[in-house]
């Protein structure tokens, strides 16, 4: 066995600010009691989740322990869910989640959000400061891999674990799990299914199982993927993650029964999940059974109301239920709801297709024709953005289905540019073109798109290449507002980019153009390799490690919502 | 997961999330209750420095009647909260696939600071010295909130059998972690180790609820090391007399 010394000498744990979170007052002062035991002086305190977060805000606390059951309203998830997401905590900051029984939210596998540590009541002095001493450690420990972390810049990051690995040997399987994430996200699968190998040559953890069957879906290997999420499903019923890999894997595979029943599982295991009751529902929606997912989308609203997961998809989904029941009153009242409460062009965009939808599918093929002209209005916009591929899709299959011509073709098109080299995507593309009997023309079209697409990008790769860096640097904005979903020529112009950052030496609005192209790449298709890279070069041109990428990341994030994990 | 299972877990989240709300209120009772009571032992104590792991059955105001019901009440408060997790555990299938199980590296020093810290207050209202003999700096994986609960337990338990000393002893024996809580008192009666030893036989009835009243936290402790597996070893319990102290032993072993 090895020996090491703590990383962290004695810690001060007198000048922290606490906050207490608890509905029961007979805990929350025994808790006060034993903090000022430590020596603590800034305690507050709350009786809810709705008064912690108020707290919250006001004060950048160090140390939060908040109970996960808090009676009605908000539980200590959706607390800890909403201080992260609104930057309510220091990168320093500890959250114990403090429960009455041993948590079996603490083995779901849903890597997203989880508390620094669980303690289970009664909670006594002793535990609390080892409990408080070992997160503030390992907080030491994984303060550059996460500041790598949130600067994107993986690779970076997953050198950082290996080197902390060597000197903290309690950390070890903890450092192995963050490396191989990193992997992942830096897109390279191969060396991230070497760590998970490794680590379950010494022991059988869930998640490296897991990991590793993600990977060989992605990898093609479906049928070895489902047998591992198997395995983890056997041997721990409460691993959600598996549930939800192996739903996603039938999905994958067009077997929408399966995905059906693996969901129910899951959503009857662990139902407080928006993300896996959107799931639930538009599968169920997808086989047409039409109760379970009205319960689904009504169960994702309900939930949206105390967490920050809400999500305008529960809305639509449940506004197509209410069609398909012939009430198109009330899909209409939903989707104006969803408007009125998410708002932005995309949300109103994906409002009126939901709403020629409903019409559509309910036999009103006049207000589906209105629909339909109103939404080709709204294109004809071109200051506004357009939304991404699979939304553009659905408004073309729509747009055909009504009637109108003109406005699916342009949109199609656009989805080819920004596509050129998305083999089955464009098929999907032309699938829609044979659908509305314009197959002969599609072919052309998407041919043309393509290659007005290639050109766009040739003509900047040759600019590079022969050395007229600062036209190339021009060339490929002008292709970036043509095609702004394209990833080849996102990337490109992301390294020409960069190379002029080389020649010129380090310009901050050009690293800063530079960064946003990449996030917004990241957004569309994550976890490449290439991306990786880039950003690693990025990181090596600052004058300050990450600084700058952190921010702009955030800008980019404030602008046009989380990237998706 | 086959079909049995399948249909008795029907309708049991439901069962379960009302289970768990009730004992959320019953822990936040009992926390209360031995939160309080440690308070008021700690405030009559003599000064902190006398106390810990000293022998402080000499010291004054330990004669006091008053004390000694408070320390009484506080071991009937802690009996009650292990019952209660026993019993939840119980509930939730212990050993079986669906329970929380969640092994980690951890340090031995920080298992026993956290033992010690749990029992310290009960300890010195007894009178009774805990000594503990781990080896520094060493490393083992386990589930740490089900291990403590074991050893809490254990010495809740050897409270009742001990003269006046308990010893928790931890080493390293090839490829397992043993952990020992020993104490100076008469030793196990026949009945409690035949017990013990029935609780790690497979196929055997498990544990005798009815005739035993250590049943329940034999069976749970056994069903913890036995969810500790490790290349094909898993961990086990055992009960002797003798040990260190020359009184009743309890042991657990993982791999």
């Amino acid at each position: 066995m090895n020996t090491e010394t703590p990383a962290a000498g004695e810690i001060d744990w007198a000048d922290k600010r606490y906050l207490l979170v608890d509905d029961f007052v007979g805990i929350r002062q025994l808790l006060r009691e034993s903090l000022r035991n430590l020596g603590a002086k800034h305690i507050d305190q709350a009786a809810s989740g709705g008064e912690a977060i108020v707290l919250l805000s006001k004060t950048r606390y160090d140390v939060v322990m908040c109970d996960y059951n808090l009676g009605d309203g908000k539980n200590g998830q959706q607390v800890l869910e909403e201080a992260r997401l609104r930057n309510l905590m220091l990168p320093s900051s500890v959250w114990l989640m403090v429960s009455a029984e041993k948590s079996v939210e603490s083995v779901m596998g849903a890597a997203e959000h989880q508390p620094d540590a669980y303690i289970i009541k009664p909670i006594t002095e002793g535990v609390l400061l080892t409990r408080l001493n070992r997160v503030w450690t390992k907080k030491q420990i994984f303060r550059e891999i996460d500041q790598a972390f949130a600067d994107k810049d993986y690779l970076r990051a997953a050198r950082l674990c290996e080197e902390q690995i060597a000197l903290y040997p309690l950390h070890e399987i903890d450092l192995q799990r963050m490396k191989a994430t990193l992997l992942l996200k830096s897109g390279v699968p191969e060396q991230a299914r070497a760590v998970y190998e490794k680590v379950l040559e010494e022991r059988d953890y869930n998640w490296a199982r897991c990991g590793l069957g993600k990977i060989r879906m992605s990898a093609g290997e479906v049928d070895a993927a489902q047998q591992m999420f198997q395995a983890v499903i056997a041997d721990n019923r409460f691993y959600i993650d598996a549930f939800d890999q192996l739903a996603l894997s039938y999905q994958q595979q067009g077997k929408h029964e399966e995905a059906f029943g693996v969901l129910e599982k899951a959503a009857k295991l662990s139902p407080n999940s928006v993300p896996r009751q959107r799931a639930f529902g538009q599968t169920a929606l997808k086989l047409g059974n039409i109760p379970v997912a009205e319960k689904a989308f009504r169960k994702c609203i309900e939930m949206g109301e105390y967490s920050v997961a809400k999500t305008v998809d529960a809305y639509f989904g449940l506004a197509r239920v209410c069609g398909q029941k012939n009430d198109t009153k009330e899909a209409i009242r939903l989707l104006n709801a969803a408007v009125h409460q998410f708002g932005g062009d995309q949300v109103t965009l994906r409002a009126k297709i939901t709403e020629g939808l409903v019409y559509h599918e309910s036999g009103d093929y006049r207000r589906a024709r209105k629909s339909g002209d109103e939404l080709e209005a709204m294109l004809s916009d071109e200051t506004k953005q357009r939304p991404d591929s699979t939304t553009c899709l659905d408004m073309a299959t729509l747009l055909f289905a009504v009637g109108v011509k003109d406005a699916p073709v342009t949109l199609l098109c656009y989805v080819a540019r920004n596509n050129h080299d998305n083999a089955p995507l464009l098929d999907d593309v032309q699938k829609i073109f044979d659908k509305a009997r314009m197959g002969d023309e599609g072919i052309e079209l998407i041919k043309s798109s393509r290659k007005e697409a290639a050109d766009m990008m040739n003509k900047g790769v040759l600019l590079w290449k022969t050395g007229k860096l600062i036209e190339a640097v021009e060339w490929m904005r002008v292709a970036r507002k043509a095609l702004p979903h394209n990833m080849r020529i996102l990337f490109n112009s992301a390294q020409i980019l960069i190379s002029q950052l080389h020649q010129t030496g380090y310009v901050r609005e050009l690293a800063e153009e530079a960064i946003s192209v990449l996030m917004h790449v990241d957004a569309i298709a994550p976890g490449q390799l290439r991306f990786a890279q880039l950003m690693e070069q990025l990181a090596m041109l600052a004058p300050v490690s990450g600084v700058v990428a952190a921010a702009t990341a955030t800008e980019y994030e404030a602008a046009n919502g989380a990237v998706p994990e | 997961m086959d079909e049995d299972q399948a249909q008795h877990y029907e309708g049991s989240p439901e069962l379960l999330m009302f289970l768990a709300s009730t004992v959320h209120d019953m822990k936040n009772s009992i926390g209360v209750l031995s939160g309080t009571l440690e308070n008021l032992i700690a405030g009559g104590a003599p000064p902190p420095s006398a106390a810990a792991d000293q022998a402080a059955h000499d010291q004054p105001g330990h004669g006091q009647p008053q004390y000694e019901q408070l320390g009484q009440m506080l071991y009937q408060t802690r009996r009650l909260n292990d019952n209660l997790i026993q019993l939840l555990a119980l509930y939730k299938e212990v050993g079986k696939p669906g329970y929380p199980f969640d092994p980690a590296a951890h340090r031995v020093s920080e298992l026993v600071d956290q033992v010690k810290g749990q029992a310290r207050i009960l300890l010195q209202s007894r009178g009774v010295t805990l000594d503990v003999d781990f080896p520094a700096g060493a490393i083992w994986t386990f589930d740490e909130d089900l291990v403590i609960g074991v050893l809490v337990h254990a010495i809740n338990n050897a409270i009742r059998y001990t003269r006046d000393r308990i010893r928790l002893g931890i080493r390293i024996d090839g490829d397992y972690l043993e952990l020992r809580v020993e104490d100076n008192g008469g030793g196990f009666p026949p009945a409690i180790l035949e017990a013990g030893a029935d609780a790690m036989k497979t196929g055997v009835n498990k544990v005798n609820f009815l005739s035993n009243s250590s049943g329940l936290g034999l069976y749970f402790s056994s069903e913890v090391a036995k969810m500790h597996k490790h290349r094909q070893r898993h961990g086990g319990i055992a009960l002797e007399n003798g040990g260190a102290l020359g009184g009743g032993c309890f042991i657990l072993r993982l791999p």
